[in-house]
């Protein structure tokens, strides 16, 4: 559990690899997934890094493989995904794999280009094979209207068909040229402008489409075409047309004239049609063969070249050692997991079969760590919900472990009904129990990721709105009376007479109520009182008062807890303690009167009960007006109390104004003179006045590690280890990069520390008080969603109710069918997701802003399984 | 009334788009990084970390120039159409405008071609994509002006400005010559007068831009005609006249004889004086079209400091088409290995 509290301890390391063993042992670390590498050259250009070859090898790779992904997908072969995770392969590896891609591409592409040429040889034959045809119905028409003119004297020259004038007189007397051909059916209109336009309207056209479509060799895509035939005269005119088709892309065919030619020819056309349609499918066989055998195998490929790529690209965040012999790396890692990580580098450099080991060696550094935290798949939603405010500094305390619970409990408060928490419960659970078989659907919808991804905390949700819909006693905006309502109506006093004289009764509690509440959750009877909402209000606005206090207390020790661990006692004596008496005077007090209010008070004293919001104004104002008759007034010692808190409260703030400025600025000019005076005595001693000072375990010098590392590393850099300032830069010494550490003291500049204070302790004080009024949107959003759920109600579904006869059953069939689809969208989804973003808010602002800075930066290891899980487009 | 008010009821999602676009363009620091590199392999690298991503990832190994240029084109090109089938007017108006540019380029592209009997598939392949048009492909038919005028470009939105040329007899290298800038003067005038009509900001920069573009064409016009047998009377009829050079600094330029007349002539503006003392034709220095294409950047940029103007579209081909030609530059220095060079480029941010 503690492991969640704070984040992971965090350590800087250096890592020596040889270079034949740092392959491999990048390799475990990536399984590992527990290191992040620190760019070591980040003045180079990706292209000016040393395994640059490497990666556009493995980039080529991956093209080859997005090539038969294509191919495969095309052919529409499932690719066989067995979810097992290949290591990656060794270096030497790599050549065999791109040798077999290559043989596949180069396989597949001689299989495209094959069937490429045969379906264009296809298309043209069944292209010709429709001219053919078409232009049978041509000269057929031709020779009919022909006869036709010829047998009816009739028919006047106009009226008979062009062609078939045209074909018979000029047929004769000039030679009548045509081209036919096919053309895309979208071109039509603006090819046979074009025609008449660039022939002046001499050129006759006739056009036919082809009812299939047909597939374009190239694109593989289907397209619809037409068949054309154009009749010209003269050569002039015969080149201009060819030109016009040419420029439209209509291809041309040569189409004998007469009839049994055009037979023979389209005899021949089907033979042939016949032969290619056999080969195509041999083809088309074979191409399903290859492309089997390689499906079978792609998902493996693909994790294999990415692993690849993943590592070549870690070391080239690499320096190089001055021998060229071994690789230097800095890393973050958890000091948790250090042995795991000596043994993944252990097997790496077994695998290798090198025999030099490789070194893993603990630096230490003032940089800021990376906030780590274990998360499991419950927290891990909770956990995100935090992060996305602001990740946590380096070891402060993580708000994720209490927003587990405080999170869907506020939420429910807001959202307190057992009917709509059902629904959300039953929900979310269905996600939970079929949680692998949902994963694995990789479901890439937003909307769905971001629900999966929250089941836990919509689970957590719904089963606390059920709880605090059993304390309103709301289901559905109706009530259960489970244990007896503790009102009655005695018959003696309301009498038929009484009765029928008017509608509304009001019960005396005096008389009416029993005398001992309803063992759990609100009186049933209060939902038939007319009433009903201002009891409601009552009650609810102090409980989101109470609430929202005790969680500003808890939010305010918390920070109690990051004071003592990050070892600053100034911050407990000037900024916890009065911030504690301040809430506790203004806002604490206020919930004991609540508290007294409810216990004190019984029915018969009700109507003299004080009003606590009119005492809080008069206790700030110092003003006590005089009792009205039947009224207690506040009592003198109550005054002089309230008087008290009020001063005290008023005195916390420059307490907490000024205190830490000066005394910091008193530390300052002391530690100063204290300073000079060590150096004299030639002891650094500075770590304790860093604003940094986690408990950082230096590791001594008799370390074994250490050892290790003057033998392997033989520069003398690394031997002054006691020398805070050497031990920062060194790895700048060792890589000659140029990159500045931040200068690790900070000055100290008292106005600005100043500043930061006032607006510190103007944003608490004022935040108390806008926060705590910040708290009672738990109580608007709970009347509001009470509310409109029984709106829904009365509008809707008593409609329904209302009906008789034989339409009833009907009736309510189908209004219930839209009241519960509005109570599914807006009453649950739209008012949940209100009140999701109410909570969240209460969470980022109220609660975390008592403790939390969220300024760290988020450890992002190098980890195969992520890589892949992101897929191409990594890093 | 105030068209500021609803300017991105229509156009603000495009607007907010094309400003994204923008945000892509090569920085200075990229194009340090890109005269680095030793082979094309290292130029695709560094293109991959930048906005063009993975555009050339699916290209097989031996990359080749053209390849880089026709994928930056295509990507130009996705975008524009992007843009063009999100619009509404008149914004889908000006952006068509801006294609007939390149459909003006093509058209004289095609013709030259076939007036030195190249096949036509090989011309297609090498016009520019956003001028394409549906007959384009039809125009080799056409053996003189008229013919192209009635054959090929009455449907376009090209013939009203072609109108001015149907004259010219035949189609010689001179007269297709004359034909573009022509047409060239007819659209720029065209387009000018569109967006002066379209008013407010949209106005106050694009007639800035499109001044520029007008005078540029009429210093170009005049220095590539000494030497020709164009007469001074013919050049005159070719200037832009939309342009800060109008009418004076045209007449003035239809006498000149020679550059340093023309030089003259630009003393009387204060930026075109700048440009032509900057230029020179030494080694080391720029030359004459390098600074205009560097004022014409410096524009270009100026423009997205307005908000609620179409300028922002018309500037943003214009600084990708740009960035085209410097990497295409950058490329060629490395791929010829002739590195002397290889810093001319226009640095653009």
């Amino acid at each position: 559990m503690g492991s969640l509290l704070r984040s992971e301890e965090m350590t800087l390391c250096q890592l020596f690899l040889q270079s034949e063993a740092a392959y491999t042992c990048v390799s475990e670390l990536g399984e590992l997934g527990l290191v992040q590498f620190r760019d070591l050259n980040p003045d180079f250009n990706a292209f000016q890094r040393k395994f640059v070859n490497e990666i556009r090898r493995c980039e080529e790779m991956e093209r080859k493989l997005r090539f038969l992904e294509k191919e495969i997908k095309k052919d529409g072969i499932p690719m066989l995904d067995t979810g097992d995770n290949p290591d990656a392969p060794a270096p030497r590896e790599m050549i065999d794999l791109e040798a077999t891609f290559e043989k596949l591409e180069n396989e597949m592409k001689e299989v495209n280009a094959n069937s490429e040429a045969l379906k264009k040889n296809y298309l043209e034959l069944t292209e010709l094979k429709h001219i053919l045809r078409k232009t049978q119905t041509f000269f057929e028409e031709a020779e009919f209207h022909n006869r036709q003119a010829m047998h009816d004297p009739y028919l006047g020259e106009e009226t008979v068909g062009l062609l078939g004038e045209e074909a018979q007189q000029r047929g004769r007397g000039l030679r009548l040229g045509f081209v036919a051909g096919v053309i895309l059916r979208e071109k039509l209109p603006a090819f046979e402008r074009m025609l008449w336009r660039a022939c002046r309207g001499n050129v006759f056209l006739r056009q036919a489409e082809i009812d299939k479509p047909m597939e374009d060799p190239v694109s593989g895509d289907q397209v619809l075409k037409s068949v054309f035939i154009i009749f010209f005269q003269g050569d002039q005119l015969k080149s201009r047309v060819r030109k016009i088709c040419e420029g439209f892309r209509a291809t041309l065919y040569p189409c004998p004239e007469t009839p049994s030619e055009r037979r023979e020819m389209s005899l021949g056309v089907m033979t042939r049609i016949e032969d290619l349609n056999t080969v195509l499918g041999q083809t088309g066989d074979h191409r399903h063969r290859v492309l089997v055998a390689a499906a079978k195998n792609i998902k493996v490929w693909f994790i294999k070249v990415r692993k690849i790529k993943a590592i070549y690209h870690t070391l080239n965040m690499f320096n190089l050692d001055v021998t060229q012999k071994c690789l230097i790396a800095e890393c973050w890692c958890p000091c948790a997991d250090l042995d795991r990580i000596q043994q993944a580098l252990q097997r790496g450099t077994e695998r290798s079969g090198s025999s030099v080991p490789s070194i893993l060696n603990r630096m230490s550094t003032k940089q800021e760590p990376p906030t780590y935290n274990r998360n499991n798949k419950l927290t891990k939603g909770f956990q995100n919900l935090v992060d996305a405010y602001g990740v946590a500094s380096y070891r402060e305390i993580n708000p994720a472990p209490f927003t587990i619970i405080t999170f869907p409990f506020l939420f429910a408060v807001m959202f307190g009904d057992m009917g709509h928490g059902l629904i959300m419960f039953l929900f979310a659970l269905w996600m939970v129990v079929r949680e692998k078989q949902l994963q694995a659907k990789k479901i890439d919808n937003e909307i769905w990721t971001t629900f999966f991804g929250g089941r836990y905390i919509i689970l957590l949700m719904g089963a606390f709105s059920m709880y605090t819909g059993f304390i309103y006693n709301d289901i559905f905006s109706k009530s259960l009376n489970l244990f007896g309502c503790q009102w009655h109506a005695s018959n003696n006093e309301y009498t038929q007479a009484v009765l029928d004289h008017g509608k509304l009764f009001q019960l005396n509690p005096n008389g009416s109520y029993y005398g001992s509440p309803y063992p759990l959750g609100l009186d049933p009877i209060w939902s038939v009182a007319v009433n009903k909402i201002a009891f409601t209000n009552s009650l609810k606005m102090k409980t989101s008062i109470i609430l929202g206090v005790s969680q500003m207390f808890f939010g305010v020790s918390l920070s109690l807890l990051n004071h003592r661990y990050f070892k600053n006692p100034l911050n407990i004596f000037c900024e916890f303690i009065p911030q504690v008496i301040f809430l506790f005077c203004m806002f604490g007090y206020l919930c004991i009167l609540v508290f007294h209010k409810w216990v004190n008070y019984t029915s018969a004293e009700a109507g003299t009960a004080p009003s606590l919001l009119i005492g809080a104004i008069n206790m700030f104002l110092f003003h006590y007006p005089v009792p009205k008759d039947g009224q207690v007034g506040v009592s003198d010692g109550q005054k002089g109390f309230q008087g008290f808190l009020v001063v005290v409260a008023v005195l916390c703030v420059p307490w907490m104004l000024f205190a830490k400025p000066f005394l910091l600025r008193y530390q300052q000019r002391y530690g100063q003179k204290r300073r000079k005076f060590d150096v004299l005595l030639g002891d650094i001693n500075g770590e304790s006045e860093v604003a940094f000072a986690s408990p950082h375990t230096r590791y001594t010098e008799t370390d074994i590690q250490f050892k290790h590392q003057h033998l392997s590393v033989n520069s003398g850099d690394l031997i002054n280890h006691s020398d805070p300032e050497a031990e920062v830069t060194h790895h700048n010494d060792v890589g000659g990069s140029h990159h500045v550490e931040e200068e690790e003291e900070k000055v100290f500049d008292f106005p600005e520390v100043m500043i930061n204070q006032s607006i510190h302790t103007i944003e608490y004080c004022l935040g108390c008080i806008s926060h705590t009024a910040s708290y009672l949107r738990l109580w608007a959003l709970s009347l509001a969603h009470a509310q409109l759920s029984e709106v829904l109600w009365t509008m809707v579904m008593r409609i329904g109710l209302g009906f008789s006869g034989f339409v009833a059953p009907f009736a309510i069939v189908i209004i219930f069918a839209g009241w519960a689809c509005m109570t599914v969208v807006i009453l649950v989804l739209m008012e949940g997701l209100s009140a999701f973003l109410h909570a969240l808010r209460l969470h980022w602002v109220e609660f975390q802003s008592k403790f939390y800075k969220g300024e760290g930066y988020m450890f992002q290891p190098f980890s195969f399984e992520d890589i892949l899980d992101h897929g191409g487009e990594e890093k | 009334m105030m068209p500021e008010l609803s300017f991105n009821i229509d156009h603000g999602y495009l607007e907010g788009l094309v400003r994204g676009f923008k945000c892509g363009i090569l920085k200075q620091t990229d194009y340090l990084n890109l005269v680095q590199c030793e082979t094309l392999e290292d130029l695709k690298l560094h293109l991959q970390s930048t906005d063009y991503g993975s555009f050339l990832a699916n290209e097989p190994s031996p990359l080749s120039v053209s390849v880089i240029d026709d994928k930056m084109r295509e990507k130009l090109v996705v975008e524009f159409q992007h843009l063009r089938n999100h619009c509404l007017e008149p914004l889908a108006t000006f952006l068509d405008y801006i294609t007939y540019s390149y459909m003006i380029d093509n058209i004289i592209l095609l013709i030259t071609g076939t007036l030195h009997q190249r096949p036509i598939n090989e011309l297609i392949s090498k016009c520019h994509p956003l001028g394409s048009f549906e007959q384009m492909e039809a125009i080799h038919i056409a053996s003189t002006p008229a013919e192209l005028y009635n054959a090929v470009l009455v449907d376009t939105p090209l013939a009203p400005y072609f109108i001015d040329c149907i004259s010219e007899q035949d189609l010689d290298e001179m007269n297709i010559e004359i034909i573009r800038n022509t047409l060239y003067k007819a659209y720029l005038e065209d387009f000018f007068n569109f967006c002066k009509n379209l008013g407010g900001a949209t106005a106050e920069v694009m007639c800035e831009a499109l001044a520029f573009e007008a005078d540029r064409r009429a210093f170009i016009i005049t220095i590539n005609s000494f030497g020709t047998e164009l007469s001074k009377e013919d050049r005159e009829k070719l200037y832009p006249c939309c342009g800060n050079l109008y009418p004076d600094g045209l007449s003035k330029l239809a006498q000149a004889e020679d550059y340093d007349q023309v030089r003259q002539v630009a003393e009387y503006y204060a930026s075109y004086k700048e440009l032509f003392e900057g230029a020179g034709t030494n080694p080391g220095d720029k030359t004459l079209e390098d600074k205009f294409f560097e004022h014409e950047v410096k524009l270009m940029k100026h423009s997205f400091m307005h908000q609620f103007q179409f300028g922002v579209f018309y500037s943003y081909v214009k600084l990708k088409e740009q960035e085209c030609r410097n990497i295409i530059w950058i490329g060629e220095c490395v791929a010829q290995r002739h590195r002397a060079k290889i810093d001319s480029y226009i640095p653009i941010f």
